[in-house]
């Protein structure tokens, strides 16, 4: 995720809140074909997982001598004002609100935290979600490749998929993983 | 993906932590009492 860098930026008046901000983000998945050890994880580079049951805290990886997030860093959770910017998210798995607080940088077109846990989630068929975004098919399956990354897909886009030369491990149905992964972060489903 | 230029600082302190808790080892169930069988019931 892209942001655009100014020490010397004039804020807005910084303010205290007492409710946590509610935005939107996307994620990746890994995961046993069994729904065991699944797990969010962000979409960009090897990163930690998302930790179940407890909040995520930011961490900056270019130096230690700042708390996550900063305003001269790029470093913080991040999340979205709309689903639009995340249909250019590389390879999302999932699509969810997000619970915000500590220390927020508010941005033009979302945020960077210092904590964070999903409030709701959804599986998306990441073709489906580049091309029509939240109005995308749900997913039927679930690719399980290499390193346990998981890729839901309606059936369409497997066919798709495969033919452009995805070699999946294993198929087994969404709906099963999409429980597991409820179930693990004891969140409720996104609606559509 | 680009988020744009930093607007402000929100210091969020919430009452209660958007996480949910822990949940709590199952308590063992008892077996629910039953009548007697008498003796004689299969006959």
């Amino acid at each position: 995720m892209h942001v655009e860098l100014e020490t010397d930026v004039e804020l807005d008046d910084s303010r205290v809140a007492g409710e946590p901000i509610i935005a939107w983000r996307a994620w990746g998945l890994t995961g046993r074909a069994d729904g065991s050890r699944i797990r969010l994880r962000p979409v960009a580079g090897p990163t930690l997982p998302w930790p179940h049951r407890e909040a995520a805290k930011a961490r900056c990886k270019r130096g230690k001598f700042h708390t996550a997030p900063d305003l001269a860093c790029t470093c913080g959770l991040h999340a979205t004002h709309t689903t639009e910017l995340l249909r250019r998210t590389k390879a999302p798995a999932v699509l969810g609100r997000i619970a915000l607080w500590g220390r927020v940088i508010e941005h033009e077109h979302g945020y960077r935290a210092q904590f964070a846990y999903p409030q709701r989630l959804r599986l998306v068929c990441l073709l489906c979600f580049w091309l029509r975004g939240m109005h995308g098919d749900p997913p039927d399956i679930v690719a399980v490749a290499g390193r346990r990354r998981m890729l839901p897909l309606c059936e369409p886009h497997l066919g798709t998929a495969v033919r452009y030369g995805m070699r999946p491990k294993t198929v087994v149905e969404a709906v099963g993983i999409e429980r597991a992964l409820l179930d693990a972060y004891a969140v409720d489903m996104l609606a559509v | 993906m680009n988020i744009g230029r930093p607007k402000r600082i929100i210091e969020v302190e919430p009452a209660q932590l958007p996480v949910p808790e822990t949940l709590p080892e199952p308590l063992p169930v008892s077996e629910p009492d039953r009548e007697p069988i008498p003796a004689d019931a299969s006959r």
